[in-house]
């Protein structure tokens, strides 16, 4: 059971980890705006992906 | 600089001081004059320049706080008075401009852990953006380093005693305790630093028995885990810790958004005005400005989809506007060249030219918000009360938490600190002092929404109470202007030149029968538009136009001299067409007009007063709801008991030819007799009237709004709006005494558990949550419409010739 003595701060460490991922998600707006992303892909934009047959 | 030195007086120590300055630096771009007006309104009538500003407020939490926040903007020099409501987050504040600057009394409450930005749009925005992503990821981390911990609790939960090595419990404990050590000192710091700052101000608020519950589980499971063998318990409680900061977090947050939405009504007035616009510059281009660069007299275009910016006139094109906001029509109104367009409305179907004729604070939209602020930071009756009732019940949970603690330690220390935290988190007045205010101005916010404007919540008491209504009838149920009802004419005469004549001369003048005459001209145009006949009328030359006062206008014209007015002004005795009309058997109520020429008379108009299109149906639907319905009228017999019978109201209940004297005295009559009375009137002639009545409605087209003295103002013109009034008002009441009631019975169940140690601290948090969230979604309730506009079928208009 020796590994706990490792695991156990491991998951500590990844625990603060994912925290500092989560102030970077709030802090960069990723949860402002949860509906338009979702309806991008309705809207006329540039057609760069998109090559009409020529 | 006068603004530190006047901050050194207000701040106690150098680290405030240094606060306050920071502020005091950050808010000086509001010194100059010219930002003023963008989050103040001048005080009229007043010997020394005063101003009233609107103010957003961080910081506040609970009722107890708004007191504080006034007595500190109190404090500041220049500082007349301050309103605090803390279930809109706003304050307003009247200052000095003689005496202080805006940013030193802004500054000032920071000192006391308040902050203060002006209500301005993009600052407030801004801010609210940045404190909202705070308060996500205080949520977030709370939430994260919950689950977490409760990983690391959930092994000694399913062991029994010797299954887990002792060195490996306290392993999982201290990894606990760091994870536990973010929620502690980051999420759970607005009850810490709230908790402060009331013990500094010698106060005590509710976040002070959940900071006390925080610090007390914290340090005794740290006890716990770095010295198991001391004399306190050997239990860690932080799975409890994490999961009620958790748990009280959530239940803000959820606050916070309930609250914004119920508000909204508000906010959504508040944020209709453009910030730019298409002013029209020298050359005739159109170039886009700051809608606050825009002068009376500028030519603005509006496109579709837009806001109007400024009260004006269409003078070029025309076009569809909604208004709902304002008038709470909620159909497209047709705004043909020519017509007014207010500011905050929206122009729907093409682009247009507008002449500006108001900006700014003269705008009735400013007018509707300024209105609708004032009546959110008034405290009714019952939230004072609550407010009042909430400091000793404070003081009573903490004296019980602490009785708990003594009472269980010497056989069970670890029962009694969790009943003693139980307790503290438990206990809930917020469910207490928001129940009242939340319920009425989520109820103003939704009448706000079908044009009514409250301006007391107060009167949402007394509403819902009512028996019987009382109407004015002229300018109430009667629209303002008279409309055309009948034309005779001289043989050989073409209707629209006559009308268009008529109209021509009577556009020289502001009598309210030429207002009326030119109206009905640009409505028979309107009509006959279809045809496209050029009206010849259009190209007459009138010169030398005359007002004669009490008597009619007079012009010169290529064939000699038309008037317009009374019979014996025109030259002409009226006993003919009397004989006439009474051939045609047409009862004469209205008053008449008369144009006649060189060779004498040429036509004669019969004003009348026009119904308002929906008063029948509003009257029926009041009767329908039980009240009784009354009139009473300054004007003769006659017309009242027509319009009596039009509308349906008994005619023994419509009294005609009342001074104002017997209008006052028959109110009373009625109130003596024990009847609670709801008197709806115009604001303007019947003033005392209103204010003697229990609830007093206006409508809000006679007057400046400012100046309706009444408890609800009909923005609008719409009389239905008034039918589901009292039913709101008896919703709103049932909803606050639910509310009162849960947040009573809420306590009392919930303390005497805690207390004898049976609520475990996470479900005490979850528990304090779900209260305050309970009171607010009821209150919520109120935003469903009562009735919709369907219900009432409006009546059909009278129709004019």
């Amino acid at each position: 059971m020796d590994i706990l003595f490792l695991l156990v701060p491991l998951s500590v460490l990844l625990a603060l980890a994912v925290v500092g991922l989560l102030a970077w998600a709030v802090w960069s707006g990723q949860f402002e705006d949860i509906e338009s992303e979702g309806q991008r892909i309705m809207l006329d934009g540039e057609q760069d992906a998109v090559h009409p047959p020529s | 600089m006068q603004v530190s030195l006047n901050l050194g007086c207000l701040a106690s120590g150098d680290a405030s001081a240094e606060v306050v300055n920071a502020a005091a630096a950050r808010l000086s771009v509001f010194d100059e004059p010219a930002e003023w007006e963008r989050f103040s309104e001048r005080k009229r009538g007043e010997s020394a320049e005063l101003w009233e500003s609107q103010v957003l407020v961080r910081g506040m939490h609970c009722a107890a706080c708004s007191l504080m926040l006034e007595q500190a903007l109190l404090a500041s020099p220049g500082v007349v008075s301050a309103k605090v409501s803390a279930a809109m987050q706003r304050a307003s504040v009247v200052w000095s401009a003689a005496h202080t600057r805006p940013s030193v009394w802004l500054s000032a409450p920071q000192a006391s852990g308040y902050s203060l930005s002006p209500a301005v749009d993009t600052l407030a925005s801004d801010d609210l953006r940045a404190q909202a992503r705070l308060a996500l990821w205080r949520w977030l981390v709370a939430g994260f380093c919950m689950m977490q911990v409760m990983m690391y609790a959930f092994p000694a939960y399913i062991t029994e005693p010797g299954d887990i090595t002792p060195d490996i419990a306290q392993l999982l404990r201290m990894a606990s305790w760091v994870l536990t050590l973010p929620v502690l000192l980051f999420s759970a710091k607005p009850f810490f630093a709230n908790a402060l700052r009331d013990l500094r101000q010698r106060n005590i608020s509710m976040d002070l028995p959940v900071a006390l519950g925080i610090v007390i589980t914290f340090a005794v499971s740290s006890a716990a885990t770095f010295e198991p063998q001391g004399w306190w318990s050997s239990e860690v409680y932080f799975d409890s810790l994490t999961m009620f900061v958790f748990f009280l977090l959530t239940g803000r947050w959820l606050e916070q958004r309930l609250r914004m939405r119920t508000t909204g009504a508000l906010d959504s007035l508040l944020q209709r005005l453009p910030d730019s616009v298409e002013r029209q510059v020298p050359g005739g281009e159109f170039v886009r400005v700051a809608a606050r660069k825009l002068q009376v007299g500028d030519l603005v275009r509006v496109l579709p989809g837009q806001a109007f910016a400024a009260d004006g006139r269409i003078v070029h094109g025309h076009t569809h506007v909604d208004e709902a906001l304002l008038t709470g029509e909620s159909r497209p109104v047709a705004r043909p060249f020519g017509a007014a367009v207010m500011a905050g409305s929206y122009n729907l179907s093409a682009a247009v030219h507008v002449r500006v004729e108001k900006l700014g604070q003269h705008t009735r939209y400013a007018g509707i918000v300024s209105l609708m602020q004032q009546a959110a930071l008034e405290k009714p009756r019952l939230a004072q009360i609550a407010d009042r009732l909430a400091r000793p019940f404070l003081w009573l949970v903490l004296l019980a938490a602490a009785a708990a603690a003594g009472y269980w330690w010497p056989t069970d220390p670890a029962r009694g600190v969790m009943a003693a935290v139980a307790v503290l988190i438990v206990t809930c007045p917020c469910a207490l002092s928001l129940a009242t205010p939340t319920a009425m101005l989520t109820a103003a916010g939704q009448l706000a929404k079908q044009g009514v404007l409250v301006r007391r919540l107060q009167a949402f008491e007394a509403l819902a109470h009512i028996d019987t209504v009382v109407f004015d009838k002229t300018g109430t149920l009667t629209q303002a202007r008279m409309g055309l009802r009948h034309t005779e004419l001289r043989p050989g005469v073409s209707a629209t030149h006559v009308l268009g004549l008529a109209a021509k001369l009577a556009q020289h003048s502001l009598h309210p029968l030429s207002r009326a005459m030119c109206e009905a001209a640009v409505y028979e145009a309107g009509a006959s538009k279809v045809r496209s006949t050029p009206s010849c009328a259009a190209e007459l030359e009138l010169r030398d136009v005359t007002e004669h006062a009490g008597q009619g206008l007079s012009a010169v014209q290529d064939r000699g001299e038309i008037r317009l007015g009374s019979a014996t002004f025109c030259g002409l005795t009226s006993a003919v067409f009397d004989s006439q009309s009474a051939e045609n058997g047409q009862a004469q109520v209205g008053p008449h007009v008369f144009l006649s020429d060189a060779s004498g008379w040429l036509a004669r108009f019969d004003f009348d007063e026009i119904a308002r299109p929906e008063a029948a149906a509003a009257v029926k639907h009041l009767q329908a709801a039980g009240l009784h319905v009354r009139l009473l009228s300054g004007d003769g017999s006659a017309a009242v008991q027509r319009m009596a019978k039009q509308l349906g109201i008994a005619p023994e209940h419509a009294l005609a030819q009342c001074t104002p004297q017997d209008k006052l005295a028959n109110l009373q009559a009625l109130q003596q007799r024990g009847h609670r009375v709801m008197m709806v009137g115009d604001g303007l002639n019947d003033g005392p009237v209103l204010a003697r009545a229990d609830v007093s409605v206006a409508l809000g087209d006679a007057v400046p709004l400012a100046q309706a003295q009444s408890d609800f103002i009909m923005a609008g013109h719409q009389l239905e709006g008034l039918a589901g009034l009292p039913a709101l008002a008896r919703r709103t009441l049932a909803i606050v005494k639910q509310n009162l009631a849960w947040a009573a019975v809420y306590n009392a169940l919930c303390v005497p558990l805690a207390l004898m140690g049976y609520l475990p601290a996470w479900l005490a948090g979850l528990g304090m949550a779900l209260s305050s969230l309970l009171v607010l979604a009821n209150a919520a309730r109120l935003a469903r419409p009562v009735l919709s506009r369907a219900q009432i079928e409006p009546s059909r208009p009278l129709k004019s010739t």
